[in-house]
Formats: C-alpha cells, structure tokens, sequence
C-alpha cells in the first residue's frame, strides 16, 4: 500500500462526503501518509491497534479491508471504526483509549500471547494526565505497549502549546512525529447541502 | 447465610473461573470492606494471589484497564470501595465500556463485572463523600451495562453468577450497612 493508494481514498470519501451521502462525521487524513508507512512496517498483522476519530489511514495501514471501511464511513462510523481481524478500536473522546489499550496490553502479558498493542493519540492527548498515567503504569509493569504520538499542533482548532503553555518532552520510547494536517478537523473544508 | 458471607461465597466462585482477576484498590492488601471478602481467595485456589491485582488510586485507568483486559477474554471482576468513588471513572465507564457494543455493532462485547458499595453510616458514618447512592442517575446513563441492586443476602450469589454468565457487562451495588446488619 502506498501514498497515492491512501490520498486516494480520502478523496473519494471526499467526493461522497461532499455529494451528501454521509450522514455524519469525518474526520479526514492527510499529510501523514509516509510517517505511517513507516510505523506500521514495525507493526504486526496480529497487534492491536488502538487510535482516535481520525482513523482511516491506521484502519487501512493494519489491514481492514478497503471495501469493508468504505462501507462503516458511509454508514456514518468514521469516527468509531472498528475490526476483530484485524484488531483494531478507535473512539472519539480524547485520551479514552488509553488505559483500555493498557488493559489490552496487561491480558497479553496475562495470557503469555506474543502480540504487541500499539496506541495512537494527538499532541493534545499526549500533554493530558491520563497518558502519563498509562505511560507510568505500562513501562513500570514491562508491558507490550507501544505509544505513537501524532503532532499536529492542534485538537479540533485548539493549538496545544498555546493552551498549554509549551509542549513536554517526548520520552525516547515513544514513537513520535509532526504533520501539517491537510483537511480541516472535520469535513473537507467546503459547504455541503445535507 | 449472611450478607458478607453471601459475598464471601460469591467472590470464590468467581475466582474459580480460569479467566477471572480481582482489580482495585484493598483487593489484595487490608483497607475496606471489599478486602474482607476476597482473602480467602488465596487460599482456595493454586496461585490465587494472582488473581488479586492491586493498583493505585485511579479509578478512571481502573475502568479502562478492565475494559481493555475484556476486550480480549479476561473477565474482571472491577472493585470500588464506595459509590462515590465511580465518579472518578465516568468517561471509561459511561462513554466507552456503556457504548462500545453499540459504537463497533456488537463485536467488542466487553463483559466487566463491577462491584461497589454505598458507603455505610453504621457504627461510623463516613460523611456525604462516601456514603452516597448514585443507583438512579447511573442507571438513566447505561444502555449496556446491567445494574443490580444487592439489597438482600438470598440476590447475591444469583447475581453474581448471572454476572459471569450474561454477555455485557454488570454493576453491582452493595450495601456496606448489610454488611453487618443483615
């Protein structure tokens, strides 16, 4: 899968989106195509993935097949995809997935299983109490979980270092990245008629 | 058989399952009342201290970790000491594990049995932040989460394994007064 194959598909969700045959949010990708290429090379076919309501690169990246998430963003679940096979969750309130990725992540060392749980937040969740608590707690314990923090700058149109008055620093196992996002936090940026 | 005794007998069933673990605070050290029914589990099963999983006072994680742990087999058995204390836990409880088979059209179907209790007022009344029941505002907030009300020591051992049985996930509301009263 490549950068275009990506591009594309945001485009033609796009253009549905845009005719107005999705009936509730999305939250389109764009300007990180190959900073998750790269990330999810290191990821395995049987981790979990866990990542927020923008989603469909991760979705596409571990695997969930093209059609079948056309289909739930049609169906109006942008904001919520979700696969058993692939394993794979996401939500759409800032920092929730955390301590359930933790959780994930305890049962495999609990039940010896090989896989690994991969979680995806924003700048804005990265700065929030919560993921300190997970990233505390999981490094404490040993635990099969990896953090990939992706920096946009902003959380819907509120711009992290601003609100937070600087930006902490990334600990040096926790994979991280900075993007320009190329679509608005929700929409495509232009007047649809629903 | 007594109340405490009915969670006493309720407890040890559950930790005879293979895929049960015991979450919270005071599961595996002394400190509440809950502790008080789960320190036989030790001794009934091989490697019963396993099952007890103390963790720190974070009641927000507490809920998610257990999401997390059921989203892949593992039934946990989610102990809050008093009531009053799941309000630090609304967000995991009511906007994810209350919605996650609804938001992924039944295919996470995480089952968490959780246990709390309104704090008793007998012989020692613990104030208006410990002692509250949230029953009624709680249950106009789930849609997948069952809630149970233990008001009598003949409901426990029923709900209990009804809990492990049922699909979803359950909470149940104990009363620390019955503890002793009833």
């Amino acid at each position: 899968m490549d950068k275009q194959y990506l591009i594309d598909f945001e485009t033609e969700v796009k253009e549905i989106y845009e005719a107005g045959d999705i009936k509730a949010p999305v939250h389109l990708s764009g300007g990180n195509e190959d900073q998750l290429i790269q990330i999810f090379e290191k990821i395995d076919k049987d981790d979990w993935v866990f990542c927020s309501w923008r989603n469909h690169y991760h979705a596409l990246l571990h695997g969930i097949p093209r059609d079948t998430l056309m289909d739930m963003i049609v169906r109006g679940k942008s904001m919520s995809v979700y696969s058993d096979k692939p394993k794979f969750y996401s939500s759409s309130i800032v920092g929730g997935i955390l301590p359930i990725a933790l959780g994930t992540a305890m049962s495999i060392k609990m039940k010896e299983e090989k896989n690994k749980v991969w979680c995806f937040i924003g700048d804005m969740t990265f700065e929030t109490g919560i993921f300190y608590e997970t990233y505390k707690y999981s490094r404490n314990f040993g635990l099969p979980l990896e953090f990939v923090v992706e920096d946009n700058g902003l959380s819907t149109n509120t711009p992290t270092e601003e609100t937070w008055g600087g930006k902490q620093q990334v600990p040096a196992d926790v994979f991280y990245y900075q993007y320009e996002r190329m679509y608005p936090h929700h929409g495509t940026g232009n007047w649809v008629l629903f | 058989m007594k109340y405490k005794e009915e969670l006493v007998r309720s407890m040890e069933a559950l930790a005879r399952y293979e895929n049960t673990v015991f979450v919270g605070q005071s599961v595996k050290h002394s400190g509440n009342a809950i502790y008080n029914t789960l320190k036989t589990i030790p001794d009934i099963i091989p490697h019963g201290e396993d099952k007890l999983i103390e963790v720190p006072v974070f009641e927000e994680m507490q809920m998610g970790m257990c999401t997390g742990m059921a989203m892949n087999g593992i039934v946990p058995i989610c102990c809050f000491p008093r009531f009053d204390f799941i309000l630090r836990c609304m967000d995991a409880l009511v906007n994810h594990l209350d919605k996650m088979q609804h938001m992924t059209e039944g295919t996470f179907k995480p089952k968490v049995i959780m246990r709390t209790s309104i704090g008793a007022k007998n012989p020692l009344d613990g104030g208006i932040q410990h002692t509250q029941d949230y029953t009624d505002p709680i249950m106009r907030m789930l849609y997948e989460v069952n809630v149970v009300s233990l008001n009598e020591p003949e409901q426990i051992f029923p709900a209990y394994e009804e809990a492990y049985k049922t699909e979803c996930s359950t909470l149940l509301i104990e009363w620390g007064d019955y503890y002793n009263e009833k």
